[in-house]
């Protein structure tokens, strides 16, 4: 989810009104807003501690043809973002024209420079991204710990790794199987409708189509078929915007307690939107990210990897994602692949 | 419940165990559990699903009303079934036909065609079927509806105690601006709150009416003039509805009297809220704009507020005869908390 803008309209505000110090942000009593991490009260990782070695070794045995399956979208000027997001991709400095080559090898080079905000296209929420009041993962004060340009802690540099096994859970399948598909004219594949909720009994019954039982350091994705509408840009960026089907509240503390390290969707927030409860904003972002330490990826491309458990009947994969460690921020967006 | 209150059920099937609501009140049937799973049939007749309709004087659409209610819908025990009355009393009336027809469980009926109501009451009183009125009366039906009164005087208070607290040694008049000449009594009360509120804080104030016609754009010229008319006063204006609200804010801006003009509007629609990334005039980061707020009504979450009713007259709990919508003032301040915005991700 891409809060930054409104974070930082909020960080303006109160800094504004501050005469200009960060630290001097109100501060709430996080503990009784946001749960303490089961790994300490330093920690900054959250549940990519979960991904032990074992974790990875068992996962690796999810290999077995070798067959890549991407799971992302392309990153390129014109997918869905919201009013204030941009991306803009300029050709900086290259050396075609006659004379700018260097050395009697005539070599020549090309540079980009890449303008947008982290959380677009496929992206990965980090922990520092989410939190109540000043209240953000572990307890976390982040008043005290923001700066003009990046945070202090909490930033994805303290992403252990995710070498460990996906699993994708067809949600379309299950309301498909359920007969209660209530689909999107505007998707010219089948999707489940915005605002459509998904309880934790879809997500086993999406488990069960494949005989799969989550386990301790998994990362699920869940295929909506909403993301057929972010595959249409432009033409339906405000359709693919303006509402999604999702994790309902319960569904989310479902997967917590599964212990799952990464929950992901072909959907621009992961949650159902609206929430069900027309006065919270979010909540699901709340529950994984900031009391559990469980990143979302949103906008993921899911469907490829859906049809592949369909006819392998493997909804089971190595995933390989991995995430820069740039110091201090909130999130990136990211490359991710499914290996069978 | 019979005419004088009293209650009587007959059950007749899961679908009719409650008799019909007749009576100012209280829908408070004795309370017979449902007999099985099976989700509440509730039919819901919309004022009007046409796009370029706006209901009840304000910015709001049937499209956002039935969207609240197909997901208020969501975690309820219901199904829905929807009509559009398209602003027709003999739509409504013909809708009102089929949904006794298909032995619906209950009507949610929001139509402005009073005798058209009234002939709704008596059918579905025929048929055994309870009625929940939104926003007009049906004969008989509880009623669940806007407090225009409350709503205007929010208004008023708001720009009587602005002006007490800013220009406390100017000159200060007020302007109330809008569909003045619709003699829909919503209209009448929120304008007798708006004046009423502002007299209070503010006793000796004059109040001028701009009638726009149900134009919004149309009060651009009327104030422009009228602020040509007040050079060295300052003014409040009380829009009746955002559209206008935000037309106001134009003109003031074309006259360069941003510092001597205050709004407040009323609805709190998406035109004034937007979202995040929308940049609306209600936004935390323009705590600085001369509209102040607006008084919100709500109507695009009507079904939240209205299906919770309908379950409970199904159950044979007791509702009040009316139900009134907490009208509240939605500034910068609290924006995002009453309308967390979707598009900010």
């Amino acid at each position: 989810m891409k809060l930054v803008a409104l974070v930082a309209t909020v960080a303006f505000s109160v800094v504004a009104s501050l005469g200009g110090t960060v630290a001097a942000m109100a501060q709430s009593d996080c503990k009784t807003l946001v749960k303490a991490s089961p790994f300490g009260p330093d920690d900054e990782t959250g549940a990519t501690n979960r991904v032990t070695p074992a974790v990875t070794k068992a996962a690796a045995a999810e290999i077995q043809t070798g067959k890549v399956t991407p799971m992302a979208f392309n990153l390129v000027d014109g997918v869905p973002l919201f009013g204030t997001r941009f991306t803009k991709t300029v050709l900086t400095s290259f050396a075609l024209v006659p004379g700018a080559e260097y050395g009697k090898n005539k070599l020549s080079y090309m540079e980009d420079t890449y303008l947008s905000q982290s959380h677009v296209g496929t992206h990965l929420d980090g922990l520092g991204h989410i939190g109540i009041k000043d209240c953000y993962y572990n307890q976390t004060p982040m008043g005290k710990y923001v700066t003009q340009n990046y945070l202090k802690k909490l930033g994805i540099e303290h992403i252990k790794t995710f070498a460990t096994r996906g699993v994708i859970i067809d949600l379309v399948k299950v309301f498909q199987d359920a007969g209660k598909l209530k689909a999107n004219a505007a998707c010219t594949s089948p999707c489940l409708d915005g605002g459509t909720v998904i309880t934790e009994a879809d997500l086993q019954a999406g488990l069960k189509l494949y005989n799969v039982t989550l386990r301790e350091g998994d990362a699920v994705f869940l295929n909506t078929g909403w993301g057929n509408l972010f595959q249409q840009f432009p033409k339906q960026n405000a359709a693919y915007n303006s509402s999604e089907p999702g994790l309902s509240k319960s569904a989310g503390e479902w997967l917590a307690d599964q212990k799952v390290v990464v929950v992901g969707a072909d959907t621009w927030a992961v949650e159902v939107i609206p929430s069900e409860d027309k006065e919270e904003a979010f909540p699901v972002h709340k529950i994984l990210l900031t009391d559990n330490g469980i990143h979302i990826i949103e906008n993921v491309r899911t469907d490829l990897i859906a049809a592949e458990a369909a006819s392998t009947k493997r909804a089971t994969f190595f995933l390989s994602l991995t995430v820069p460690k740039a110091v201090g921020l909130t999130g990136t967006f990211v490359n991710l692949e499914a290996i069978q | 419940m019979n005419l004088d209150g009293t209650a009587t059920a007959s059950l007749v099937g899961r679908r009719q165990f409650l008799t019909v609501l007749v009576g100012a009140a209280l829908a408070a049937a004795p309370a017979h559990a449902r007999e099985s799973s099976e989700p509440f049939r509730i039919a819901f007749a919309n004022l009007n699903e046409d796009p370029t309709a706006h209901l009840d004087g304000l910015g709001f659409t049937g499209a956002e009303v039935r969207r609240s209610f197909e997901l208020a819908a969501r975690t309820l025990p219901v199904e829905l079934i929807y009509y559009d009355n398209a602003g027709d009393g003999e739509k409504a009336v013909a809708n009102a036909d089929d949904a006794i027809a298909r032995k619906v469980d209950l009507l949610i009926e929001y139509n402005d065609d009073i005798e058209a109501n009234a002939e709704i009451g008596r059918r579905m009183h025929r048929a055994g079927i309870p009625v929940l009125a939104l926003n007009y009366p049906v004969p008989g039906a509880p009623l669940y509806a806007a407090d225009n009164l409350a709503a205007g005087r929010i208004a008023g208070k708001t720009l009587g105690e602005f002006a007490r607290e800013n220009w406390a040694d100017q000159t200060v008049v007020a302007v109330i601006a809008g569909d003045l000449g619709n003699t829909a009594p919503y209209l009448a009360d929120r304008v007798q709150g708006i004046t009423e509120a502002l007299q209070q804080v503010l006793p000796d104030i004059a109040v001028t009416r701009l009638d726009t016609s149900g134009n919004p754009v149309r009060v651009q010229g009327l104030l422009g003039k009228f602020l040509a008319a007040q050079t060295r006063r300052k003014v409040l204006v009380a829009a009746l509805d955002d559209p206008t609200a935000l037309a106001a804010k134009e003109a003031i801006e074309r006259a360069g009297r941003i510092g001597d003009c205050a709004i407040v509007g009323q609805g709190v629609d998406r035109s004034i809220h937007g979202g995040a990334s929308e940049k609306k005039e209600l936004d935390p980061s323009n705590r600085s704009s001369i509209v102040l707020g607006s008084v919100a009504y709500y109507l695009d979450r009507y079904g939240y507020e209205v299906l919770p009713l309908a379950i409970k007259m199904l159950q044979g709990a007791e509702v009040p005869a009316k139900t009134t919508t907490k009208h509240i003032l939605i500034s910068a301040r609290n924006v995002f908390i009453e309308y967390p915005p979707y598009d900010m991700n």
